[in-house]
C-alpha cells in the first residue's frame, strides 16, 4: 500500500538551527517539530514495514527526542563538516530507522531510499554503517560504544575551541554495559560540559521490561555522583525536551544528561505499536492502521 | 640496544612538535609505554581515561572523528581485548587512530600469560582496513612513526618491550607492505617480524657452519605485498615462518594464504607459540618455546634434513 502519509518535507527546514531557534516564536517551533516529527514517524514505520525487519519500538521510542534534536535544538548540517558543528551519536545504533527517517523529513535523503532499508549494497545498512552513508556521525550497533566517541569528540572540540556540542543518544538498557560508565567517568572528571547524553528511558530491552531483567537503580543518583547535571524529563514532550536541552547547554560547568521518559512504539497520546515490542515485525493490518492514525494527526493536531 | 617502545616514545615526541594533531589517549600505562616524554612535552595534548582500554578506543575514534591523529597505547594483549570496540569505533568508522600494543610476545616474562600480547596480530589481521606495523629495530621504528603520521588510516603498531639490535642502516627507507630481504640466502626462506627476526640473524654463523644460508625477510607490516613476498619464495624450496606470537592466526597464517593461492610447490613450516604462554624468565621462556637461537637453529636443521619427496604438491 502507498503511504496516505508523506514523509517527504514540501520545503527544506532551514540549514541554521541556531538562527531558527533564536528567531522563531516557541508555539511555530513546537508545531514544526510535532509535524515533522509525525512524518519522521511515518517514515519509520514504512522503512521498517518494507524492510520486513527492524526495530520498531526502539525506533519510535526515540523520534521525539531525535526531531527535537535534529530539526530545533542541534546545529547539525549535511553538508558542514562535524568539526565545524555539532555532533549525534546514535548510540543506541539499533534505532537507525528514526536517524534515517529525520533525514528523509529533513531533505537530506532522498524518499526513495525510504524501500532500501537493510537491503543488500543499501546505505541505509539495518544498523548505522558510517562507511557507507557519511550522514551518520558513527558507526554503532554494538551497544555502549558511543558515548566514548562522544567524550572524544568533545574532547577534541574543546582543545579546538569550539563551541559545538556533542549529543550521544542511548538507550536505558545500552547504561548496562560497563563502556558507558567509563565515559561517564571521564566526562564528569574532565568536566566536559559540550557533552549532552540523552536517555531514551522507554523501560524495556530486548527480552522484556528493564525492571525485571537488570533494573537501574538510583539512575539519577549514579549520575549525580559522577558529577553530571542531571534532568528527567517526559521523552514525548517536545517543549519539555527543547527546555532540557537548553539548559543542558546552559551549564557550562558539567555534562548534562537529560533522562527522557518515552514508551516502546510510541505514535502519539494513547496509541503505541507493536504493544511496545522491541524488534517484532509490522503486519499489513499494524502498518495500515499505524498509518492511517498518523494520518488523523495530522489533521487533528497539525492543521 | 633498546626497545622499539623506546624509540617510539622518543619519536612521538619529537614528531609531535611538528604535528600539533598528535594528541595521546592513556591507560595509566605512560612509563610501560613510554608516552610519558609526550605527556612531559604536551600536557595539554594527553588524555588520561584511566584503566579503561574500551573507553580509550572510543575517545580516540572522536578524537580521530575531529581531525586529530590518535595514538593510544597500552599493552597489545589488552588493547587488543577491545576487539569488538576497535571492530566498530575504528574499523567500521574508518577512524584514523593509531592502536600502540606494547609488550608483544613473552618479553614480559614473569607477568605471564595474562599480560602478554601472543594474538594481537591474528585479531587486527581480520579488519580489512587496519595496517599492522611491527619495527625490528630503531631505525624502521621511526621511519614507521614518520609514515604514520602522514596518514590518517587505522593503525595497529606492534612493539616489543626487549632491547633489539640494530639491523638497519640509519639510511633504510621503511615502504609499507614491501617484504625487507635483510640477509639473501637460498633454499630455505625465514619470514618473521620485530623481535624474532634478530634471533634468526642471530643463528646465522651457527647455520651457515652446518651448511644452512637462509634467506631472511622481516615482514614488518601487514597486509604484505603478496606478488613481492611471492617472488621471493619462488626462489626458494622451503618457507618457514618463525614468529613471538600465538601459531594460530599471526605472520604464518599470511605467509601460507600467499603461498597456497600462488600455488607454490614450496615446503612450509611455522613455528610460533602454540599454548598460552606462562610466566618465567625471558631468555628461559623464549628457550622452553624454541624462539631463541637455539630454537631457530634447531627448527632450520630439522627442516633441511627433511625429505622434501613427503612435502605436500
Amino acid at each position: 500500500m502507498q503511504p496516505s502519509i508523506s514523509y517527504a518535507t514540501p520545503e527544506p527546514p532551514p540549514d541554521d538551527r541556531l538562527s531558527h531557534r533564536r528567531e522563531s516564536p516557541l508555539p511555530t517551533r513546537l508545531a514544526r517539530t510535532g509535524q515533522l516529527a509525525d512524518r519522521s514517524r511515518a517514515a519509520v514505520l514504512e522503512m521498517i514495514y518494507r524492510a520486513g525487519s527492524g526495530h520498531v519500538g526502539s525506533s519510535l521510542s526515540c523520534v521525539d527526542i531525535i526531531s527535537v534534536l535534529r530539526f530545533d535544538q542541534m546545529n547539525w548540517s549535511a553538508t558542514r563538516s562535524r568539526s565545524e558543528s555539532d555532533v549525534f551519536i546514535l548510540s543506541k545504533g539499533h534505532a537507525a530507522p528514526a536517524w534515517y527517517a529525520s533525514l528523509m523529513v529533513g531533505g537530506d535523503l532522498g524518499p526513495e531510499e525510504v524501500g532500501t532499508l537493510r537491503q543488500i549494497d543499501s546505505r541505509l545498512q539495518g544498523h548505522p554503517d558510517r562507511t557507507r552513508l557519511d550522514l551518520v556521525d558513527l558507526s554503532t550497533g554494538a551497544l555502549g560504544q558511543g558515548l566514548s566517541v562522544a567524550v572524544g569528540r568533545a574532547q577534541a572540540k574543546r582543545l579546538r575551541g569550539r563551541g559545538d556540542f556533542v549529543y550521544c543518544l542511548a538507550g536505558d538498557g545500552e547504561l548496562q554495559e560497563g563502556q558507558i560508565w567509563e565515559a561517564v567517568t571521564v566526562a564528569g572528571a574532565r568536566r566536559l560540559a559540550n557533552v549532552v547524553l540523552v536517555v531514551d528511558h522507554n523501560g524495556s530491552q530486548n527480552d522484556g521490561l528493564l525492571s525485571e531483567i537488570m533494573p537501574l537503580a538510583g539512575l539519577a543518583e549514579r549520575f549525580r555522583a559522577f558529577e553530571w547535571h542531571v534532568q528527567d524529563v517526559n521523552g514525548h514532550s517536545h517543549l519539555s525536551l527543547m527546555d532540557a536541552l537548553a539548559n543542558a547547554r546552559d551549564n557550562q560547568a558539567q555534562p548534562s544528561v537529560v533522562i527522557a521518559r518515552t514508551r516502546k512504539g510510541h505514535l502519539g497520546p494513547g496509541r503505541i505499536a507493536l504493544n511496545g515490542s522491541h524488534s517484532a515485525t509490522l503486519t499489513t493490518e499494524e502498518y495500515e492502521s499505524a498509518m492511517r492514525y498518523l494520518e488523523g494527526r495530522r489533521d487533528e493536531s497539525h492543521p | 640496544m633498546k626497545a622499539t617502545r623506546d624509540w617510539f616514545g622518543e619519536s612521538l615526541a619529537d614528531l609531535a612538535a611538528e604535528h600539533e594533531d598528535i594528541v595521546v589517549v592513556n591507560c595509566d600505562l605512560a612509563s610501560a609505554t613510554k608516552t610519558a616524554a609526550f605527556r612531559a612535552r604536551f600536557p595539554h595534548r594527553f588524555f588520561e581515561v584511566g584503566i579503561a582500554e574500551a573507553n580509550a578506543v572510543g575517545v580516540a575514534a572522536g578524537l580521530a572523528q575531529e581531525g586529530f591523529r590518535p595514538f593510544v597505547a597500552s599493552f597489545g594483549h589488552f588493547l587488543t581485548g577491545k576487539y569488538l570496540e576497535i571492530f566498530q569505533s575504528v574499523g567500521l568508522n574508518d577512524a584514523g587512530v593509531v592502536l600502540v600494543g606494547t609488550h608483544a610476545g613473552l618479553a614480559i616474562g614473569k607477568d605471564g600469560p595474562t599480560q602478554m600480547g601472543l594474538r594481537d596480530v591474528a585479531l587486527m589481521r581480520t579488519l580489512p582496513n587496519v595496517e599492522i606495523l611491527h619495527p625490528v629495530d630503531g631505525v624502521e621504528t621511526r621511519e614507521m612513526m614518520r609514515h604514520v603520521v602522514g596518514h590518517r588510516r587505522p593503525t595497529y603498531l606492534r612493539l616489543c618491550r626487549q632491547p633489539q639490535r640494530e639491523v638497519h642502516d640509519p639510511r633504510h627507507r621503511f615502504v609499507p607492505g614491501a617484504p625487507d630481504v635483510l640477509h639473501a640466502g637460498r633454499d630455505v626462506v625465514v619470514f618473521s617480524m620485530g623481535g624474532t627476526v634478530g634471533v634468526v640473524l642471530d643463528a646465522l654463523d651457527t647455520l651457515a657452519a652446518r651448511g644452512i644460508t637462509p634467506t631472511v625477510v622481516n615482514v614488518s607490516s601487514l597486509p604484505v605485498d603478496a606478488a613481492a613476498l611471492g617472488d621471493i619464495v619462488d626462489a626458494h624450496r622451503r618457507v618457514f615462518v618463525i614468529e613471538d606470537h600465538y601459531v594460530r592466526g599471526g605472520l604464518a597464517d599470511e605467509v601460507a594464504r600467499i603461498v597456497l593461492d600462488r600455488g607454490h610447490r614450496v615446503a612450509f613450516r611455522a613455528w610460533g607459540v602454540p599454548d598460552y604462554g606462562q610466566a618465567g624468565d625471558p631468555r628461559d621462556l623464549y628457550a622452553r618455546y624454541r624462539l631463541d637461537r637455539d630454537g631457530v637453529v634447531h627448527h632450520l636443521t630439522s627442516f633441511a634434513d627433511a625429505d622434501l619427496a613427503t612435502a605436500p604438491r
